[in-house]
């Protein structure tokens, strides 16, 4: 984004020069940034950041103990936790966890929606009624109910988490890259591929696939968001893993373990106010994403 | 003979639309029959799938029982029969409202759920109802003018309402609120029986769940509305000269409001876990409360009893959701093939 800026201000036939020889447009990824909320992206960054260096950000180990409940201080600056975990090291390394679940279950139900969805969207007839009526069908089956029921039976563990939210939240992302697949299905080159005698695997791969990106792109962000708001809602509830402590279970423990009682803001409102800005943070990318494709179609309606 | 092919050709029409309202009737039928399939299969499976020995996933992780009881249970439940045997035991006692023994409560878990579920309901139906109002004639709003200051902050505080977890704003509350001011009181749904009480203990948590509602409501009605008034019947009403307020809410309100039928009921299962766990934070006696004793106390029975309630609710608030929508979309009465 820098780049772009810096080279804008410069003179002359700076701009199209190196358009040239890199061979990208950068006016177009100009414009492709500033569908972006700037303050979403920074959060974003910021919370990236946080999560891949934990060590450079927290000021001591999250497992390092001190004395417990203390208020904030100095040297620890949103105080300590029952057992004198400083609540700054643990938050910081708690990015980490949440995003990493809401990232891995975001993987799985993109990879499953967009099977789904493509060889629906592709073959049609009754492969597509079979496919949809089963998305239809697990729909309306309430999620979090049933992973609450799951996690109760199994042990708390993050995979077992991941792997279940990954599992039931692929139903919309399946309908949405059904519905684009059919129209991308009668676009010319999809017709003379199939003329040319590509098999049907090789057409989905490499003609219709790229195609998807724009609308895959905002829904893989909102499912990790809403993932994100599970993993905490269900760490709540105590069928988190206690071991990786997430921004959630940090918010379970300081309901559960005093801290609400004894009136100790400094640890039940850092967690929560992350998760709701992480998550805001990757909504809002998700929207920028959207925002580009809807602009784009308008254009190809006006023309 | 013209009236007479007319004729026919107006009953072959109407025939042909019949068929096709029932095509997908039948359909819909189908598909809401095969949903509610699964959900019984998954709660029949879940404990038999799950590791651990299935008396003991049964009758919860509690309950110290010996060894010769056990077995006892075993034969008692049939877990030694082959599966379809238990499969036709299970669907008979589902028929007859029996949902199993909860040893942790020393109750049928049938009747534990009938004493919470009517709490639940009335918290979510009434959090539900205020959510989609405020949510839609604000998002209408917003959407009719989305380049006002005032409206740019309404979206980015709906925005940030739902990117929270509903139990922290709640949490948030109740410490504000009711520690902090101590204008509303901490828990339970009423000090004496009285409608006023009722009120004053619920208006917490239900203005909590509402915002939340209202908060996925308002950004799908916001689109909605901002999408709509491009078509040319609303620019046709502004030609002819009709006030704003009323193309809005004569002619843009009734087309965009038809994804929040169907945004409804796909969130009625969302918004119900927000309940349950706001119902917690409050400390309600409802369902929210219950599975959380049973999760701590794993009291496998109660879980189970409580997601088969949660789930057939949800069931019917999509066939609700259907039926609504086909009132006000005369289109999806008469489908055009």
């Amino acid at each position: 984004m820098k780049k772009g800026i810096c080279i804008q201000k410069s003179p002359g036939q700076w701009k199209d020069s190196i358009a040239h020889y890199l061979n990208l447009d950068i006016r177009k990824y100009k414009k492709t940034f500033k569908k972006f909320n700037r303050g979403g992206l920074f959060l974003f960054f910021f919370f990236l950041i946080l999560a891949l260096f934990p060590s450079l950000f927290a000021p001591y180990p999250p497992t390092e103990r001190f004395v417990s409940y203390e208020p904030p201080s100095a040297a620890h600056l949103l105080g300590t936790n029952d057992i004198g975990n400083d609540i700054l090291s643990e938050l910081v390394y708690g990015a980490r966890i949440s995003m990493m679940v809401g990232f891995a279950t975001a993987c799985i139900s993109t990879f499953i929606g967009l099977m789904i969805g493509l060889c629906s969207g592709y073959f049609r007839g009754t492969i597509d009624e079979l496919l949809m009526g089963f998305t239809d069908v697990v729909l309306i089956i309430p999620k979090i109910p049933l992973i609450i029921i799951i996690g109760a039976f199994l042990h708390p563990s993050i995979w077992t988490l991941i792997l279940v939210l990954g599992l039931l939240s692929w139903e919309s992302i399946a309908r949405v890259v059904r519905s684009k697949t059919l129209q991308i299905r009668e676009a010319g080159y999809v017709k003379s591929a199939r003329c040319m005698g590509f098999s049907s695997f090789h057409i989905m791969v490499s003609d219709i696939f790229p195609n998807l990106i724009h609308v895959l792109m905002p829904k893989f962000m909102l499912t990790t968001a809403s993932a994100m708001i599970s993993e905490a809602s269900l760490s709540f509830l105590g069928l988190g893993d206690t071991s990786m402590k997430s921004w959630g279970i940090m918010l379970s423990f300081a309901f559960s373990r005093g801290g609400f009682i004894r009136d100790m803001w400094w640890w039940y409102i850092p967690p929560g106010v992350c998760i709701a800005l992480c998550v805001m943070s990757i909504a809002m990318i998700g929207f920028g994403f959207e925002g580009r494709d809807e602009k784009e179609r308008r254009g190809m309606d006006a023309e | 003979m013209r009236r007479c092919e007319a004729g026919e050709a107006f009953e072959n029409n109407t025939l042909k639309t019949l068929s096709g309202t029932m095509r997908e009737a039948v359909k819909k039928t189908f598909r809401y029959a095969a949903s509610f399939l699964l959900i019984v299969t998954l709660n029949f499976a879940i404990p038999r799938l799950m590791p651990g020995d299935p008396v003991k996933n049964l009758i919860g992780e509690d309950v110290y029982v010996s060894e010769a009881a056990m077995e006892q249970l075993r034969a008692e439940m049939g877990l030694n029969r082959p599966l379809y045997e238990q499969f036709t035991a299970y669907i008979g006692d589902l028929l007859r409202f029996d949902l199993g023994y909860s040893y942790h409560l020393h109750s049928p878990v049938a009747e534990v759920l009938r004493d919470r579920i009517a709490w639940t309901l009335l918290f979510v139906g009434v959090s539900v109802l205020l959510g989609a109002v405020l949510g839609t004639l604000l998002g209408a709003y917003a959407g009719w003018k989305p380049e006002t200051k005032a409206n740019r902050l309404i979206c980015c505080g709906f925005i940030a309402l739902s990117c929270t977890p509903p139990y922290f704003l709640a949490l948030l509350c109740l410490d504000f609120f009711a520690f902090e001011l101590g204008l509303f009181p901490f828990k339970g749904y009423y000090d004496v029986p009285t409608p006023g009480s009722v009120i004053h203990h619920m208006f917490l948590p239900v203005t909590v769940m509402a915002l939340f509602s209202a908060s996925r409501n308002f950004l799908i009605m916001r689109g909605s509305v901002i999408q709509e008034k491009g078509h040319l019947y609303a620019i046709y009403a502004r030609a002819k000269g009709l006030y704003d307020i009323s193309i809005l809410f004569r002619h843009v309100i009734k087309n965009a409001s038809l994804p929040i039928i169907t945004l409804l009921a796909l969130d009625f299962g969302f918004l119900f876990s927000g309940a349950l766990f706001t119902e917690i934070i409050f400390s309600l006696n409802g369902m929210g409360t219950l599975i959380y004793d049973a999760i701590i106390g794993k009291d496998y029975p109660v879980l189970q009893g409580s997601f088969l309630v949660i789930a057939l609710a949800v069931l019917l608030a999509n066939m609700l959701a259907d039926l609504l929508y086909a009132v006000a979309d005369p289109r999806v009465r008469r489908p055009t093939s």
